[in-house]
């Protein structure tokens, strides 16, 4: 029952992430006052790439069409790590949040060596900016989740989370406060959305991420997307267990874990919907400005950390 | 108990082959019958010397040997568990490096070079197996000194241009210097030791003033740290490192900087048994800054092997840091985050042996497919070299420290040390060790750029030059070799208990304690379903293959695009490179000509010097306050004998007036 419950909120988040990448665009659309596509419209687009053939540029080497698929399988791998329903996962032991970091930066490097192989002007553009903006976002990323972890007494994330689960939501503290701003502004920099890089953008000169993906193209590209939709509700659904766990199943009842898939999905909508605003609202950085919006995010890391010597202990 | 007498044999059998590997190399180049001979004595001590540490690893009973009835000092060896440790990393590590060797240096070098180069590297190998194996600080030192030289020497034979010898001088200069300092540290034992065998010492750390601690402690981080390249002793790293024949760098960089580690363990753990908590804060600063400004210097090089080198000082640094919290938590009394601390910073010693030779090999045999190591002139190598572009790719996801290569597992540890700072009880200690993960973290994030800009100039993508187009995959025996350090590197990112239980065991006679933290245990849980989930997944997404169909690269609909409209590693490290720029301090030269009409100039140059702030604000004022001092000594060399019998006369008059006065 629990291996089910664990390989279920790994499927959840992998095969529901699309849903969320449509569900953040259509509220930007409505925002921006248009009707939008639905959705569902992530998966038929996935579908489609997957009935296409790949372009290969002549010169490539395997690594071209390595790239996306360990892309894929780093970023799903990670999902095994994140508590969803109740507060365990597949993977766990001490010092898991490492591996999630470790993972995603596994495939970030293959995304840019993928990037690179193209033999184009505009991969080796994109991954020198990805390789910027991901060098700088790795110390805060580990900063936040250490303070996290030391209030916790624990480096697993799924103890962590159930360590969450026992406290008041109204005791709030100070570190949980910093930490949340640096890993939401991390999240914001590892998913490359505004104001770091903007999804969106048809401007080759602009892009980060979509510089990378420029060359690839059918099932390839397929992996590329779906692996940035999965980063994306990992990283909220790494929020969530984090800072907003209640309501989720103490026991292995069905009761309970319905209960909390509706209290996560509840959760996630939410968050997509404040992605959405924060997101129409302010502009893309310049890229050079990028460093300085992961200072901040460095220096509130560094003070969550620093605060957790003021905490109860 | 496998005979105590045939490891004392296989030890001593090592050695001697280690030295017969000299004459033999002497008979290679008299004649063709002894082709391959030195290497093949060489590869046979490395093999007995393998043995050795893999036995004495997990054994209690060290095997010694005391030959001091026939040296005029104290001149003794013994294998104890940090021994072994070290010996099993410069055998193991050398053995590739070897194997590839013997491809490798036919193809570069004529044969009476080649005979150089085996007879000296024969040796440096044995002055290595000394200097770990040593029980005296006579032997020690005579190891050490003979690193230094023998070293030299094969940079000597690589070539004799004067920028060769400068960079030669300022290395040997180093290294004399940090020996004094080693050398010194020794001897400030003697007041309390009443001789220099390494037992004496240590029973007799603990009879030392506070006073005397410290400063053998200082004296041997300036000793070891400028071996070890530490910043801001590294000055002849960069310099040194990639001016030897390529073999010889990966001995330098995988094992010469490794030996200086294992002296530091032996100093501040084995003989002054852990020390005050500032020396813990000495090391883990010393450590983030040499991690964090090493990688940065090498995201800025674009040849490869100064890259390298530069890359060693931030492996250090990580080191470094481990050893230092390992310091802190002896001294906050919580051993078992100390085992834990130093078992991290020696898997990551023994990591970075690994996946150093392994990159340093890989840029050989670059240079040997292009005649050039300067990245911005590759591209498309992996097309043309598919084998050494895997092993070299392994290589690089090591040392970036990506999960299931073996450079994560000791960066896990290190990371999992620094947490646990959060349970101590100084507040100064909670604060800083966590702190300490974000910025081993930063030096993780730009190794990741640095290595994926390695990887992917060279390697991916269109060839940039006709060298790199024409290139050719090395041959099998420099393959083979390559292929060792690349499989030992997955075994133990994989399945690293292979190497954690003997070094808890190692960890646990330098810190006496019973309990381990539940860090170990929880390691293999995560590493091998993490494996296991993955390679399930790629097989999964294998099986998904369109059709392919070939086109061109997207050039925004126009034709021509030309392989130099590829970014070039210096374009790619830009953005790093600018955020930053202070730490670069470039010295740049921008001239326009004419200068009166800067808008519409018919010549630009531009030059850019970079890192040259240390020799400027560092080395220089040394360098001239020791020449300044010369000069004033300069009066006392008149040149006149009488003189100098003189001066003899008086340190000898003054000497028994000093006696006299202590009795």
């Amino acid at each position: 029952m629990t291996i089910l419950i664990h390989a279920l909120q790994a499927l959840l988040i992998v095969l529901g992430a699309p849903l969320l990448r449509g569900w953040v665009s259509k509220i930007k659309a409505r925002i921006q006052r248009r009707q939008g596509a639905a959705v569902w419209r992530p998966y038929a687009d996935l579908a489609k790439l997957f009935r296409k053939e790949d372009l290969v540029p002549p010169l490539a080497s395997g690594i071209f069409l390595a790239a996306p698929r360990i892309v894929f399988c780093a970023t799903a791998t990670a999902t095994l790590l994140i508590p969803v329903f109740h507060p365990a996962a597949l993977l766990g032991a001490p010092g898991d949040f490492v591996l999630l970091v470790a993972l995603l930066a596994l495939a970030r490097f293959a995304l840019v060596l993928g990037a690179m192989d193209g033999g184009g002007a505009f991969g080796g553009m994109g991954g020198s900016r990805e390789a910027m903006v991901s060098a700088l976002a790795e110390g805060p990323f580990l900063l936040g989740l250490t303070s996290v972890a030391i209030l916790a007494r624990s480096s697993q994330i799924s103890v962590i989370t159930g360590w969450t689960l026992g406290q008041n939501f109204f005791d709030v503290s100070a570190v949980h406060l910093l930490a949340f701003s640096t890993l939401a502004m991390v999240a914001i920099a590892e998913t490359g959305r505004i104001p770091v890089d903007n999804p969106t953008t048809h401007l080759e000169l602009t892009m980060i991420h979509e510089a990378m993906v420029l060359e690839h193209s059918g099932p390839s590209l397929a992996f590329l997307e779906w692996a940035g939709a999965v980063k994306l509700s990992l990283m909220m659904s790494l929020l969530i267990a984090l800072f907003f766990p209640w309501g989720m199943a103490d026991g292995p009842t069905l009761q309970a874990i319905a209960l909390s898939a509706a209290a996560f999905l509840g959760k996630i909508v939410m968050l997509g919907l404040v992605l959405a605003l924060f997101e129409s609202s302010i502009a893309k950085l310049r890229t050079y400005a990028v460093p300085d919006f992961l200072g901040i995010a460095s220096a509130t890391g560094f003070l969550a950390v620093v605060f957790t010597l003021f905490g109860e202990r | 108990m496998l005979g105590a007498n045939l490891i004392q044999l296989s030890f001593l059998a090592s050695l001697a082959s280690f030295l017969a590997a000299v004459p033999a190399a002497w008979f290679e180049g008299r004649s063709k019958r002894w082709q391959g001979l030195p290497s093949f004595i060489l590869m046979i001590g490395l093999l007995l010397g393998v043995f050795v540490a893999g036995a004495q690893l997990g054994s209690a009973a060290p095997p010694q040997f005391d030959f001091s009835k026939v040296t005029p000092f104290a001149f003794a060896l013994k294998i104890d568990r940090l021994s072994a440790f070290f010996l099993l990393l410069i055998c193991a590590v050398a053995l590739p490096v070897i194997w590839y060797s013997r491809s490798y240096l036919p193809r570069h070098y004529d044969p009476v070079k080649i005979q150089w180069i085996w007879a000296l590297s024969s040796l440096f190998i044995f002055s290595m197996v000394l200097v770990v194996a040593a029980a005296s600080a006579f032997s020690f030192l005579m190891g050490w000194e003979l690193m230094t030289l023998l070293s030299a020497a094969l940079i000597l034979v690589d070539g004799t241009s004067r920028e060769r010898l400068h960079n030669l001088f300022i290395y040997l200069v180093m290294m004399h210097a940090g020996a004094a300092a080693v050398a010194a540290s020794f001897f400030m034992f003697l007041p309390v030791s009443h001789d220099l065998y390494f037992s004496s010492l240590r029973a007799s750390g603990f009879l030392l003033s506070p006073g005397a601690r410290a400063a053998i402690f200082l004296l041997a981080l300036v000793g070891f740290g400028a071996k070890a390249g530490i910043i801001p002793l590294h000055l002849w790293l960069p310099r040194a490192h990639p001016i030897a024949p390529t073999p010889v760098s990966a001995l330098m960089s995988g094992l010469m900087l490794k030996t200086a580690i294992y002296g530091l363990v032996r100093f501040s753990f084995d003989f002054l048994g852990g020390g005050p908590a500032w020396s813990g804060y000495v090391l883990l600063t010393l450590g983030a800054v040499s991690g964090v400004l090493g990688i940065l210097y090498a995201s800025g090089e674009h040849d490869l092997k100064r890259l390298l080198a530069y890359s060693s000082i931030e492996n250090i640094g990580i080191i470094f840091m481990g050893l230092g919290a390992s310091l802190i938590f002896l001294a906050d009394q919580s051993p078992a985050y100390a085992v834990l601390a130093l078992v991290a910073a020696l898997f990551h010693t023994l990591n970075h042996a690994l996946f150093k030779s392994l990159l340093f090999l890989g840029a050989g045999s670059i240079a040997d497919a292009t005649h050039t190591l300067d990245l911005n002139e590759l591209g498309g190598l992996l097309n043309r070299l598919p084998n050494t572009g895997i092993a070299f790719l392994i290589g690089c996801v090591s040392i970036v420290g990506l999960p299931l290569f073996n450079g994560f597992v000791s960066e896990l540890l290190t990371f999992q040390s620094f947490l646990a700072g959060a349970t101590l009880h100084v507040p100064a200690a909670r604060i800083v060790l966590p702190l300490m993960a974000g910025t081993l973290a930063l030096v993780g994030g730009l190794s990741a750029a640095c290595f994926v800009n390695v990887f992917g100039v060279a390697f991916l993508g269109r060839p940039r030059t006709d060298a790199a187009e024409s290139a050719h995959e090395a041959p099998q025996g420099m393959l083979a070799g390559m292929s060792l350090l690349a499989m030992a590197c997955i075994a133990l990112g994989i399945y690293p208990r292979l190497v954690l239980e003997p070094l808890i065991a190692l960890a646990q006679t330098l810190i006496p304690t019973a309990t381990l933290p539940a860090e170990f245990t929880g390691l293999q849980r995560l590493l091998a379903p993490a494996a296991v989930a993955m390679l399930a997944l790629a097989l999964i997404t294998m099986l998904i293959r369109g059709r392919r169909r070939v086109t061109a690269p997207w050039a925004c609909g126009l034709p021509g695009l030309s392989p130099r409209m590829q970014y070039t590693a210096t374009a790619f490290s830009k953005p790093i490179r600018s955020v930053f720029a202070a730490v670069y301090k470039p010295d740049r030269d921008l001239s326009v000509l004419p200068s009166d009409h800067s808008y519409f100039p018919t010549a630009i140059s531009y030059r850019s010097v970079r890192t040259t702030s240390y020799e400027r604000y560092l080395y220089r004022p040394v360098t001239n306050a020791v020449v300044a001092l010369a000069n004033q000594l300069r009066r006392f060399q008149t040149g006149n004998i009488q003189v100098y019998l003189l001066y003899i006369f008086l340190t000898l008059v003054t000497l028994l007036i000093l006696l006299g006065l202590r009795k």
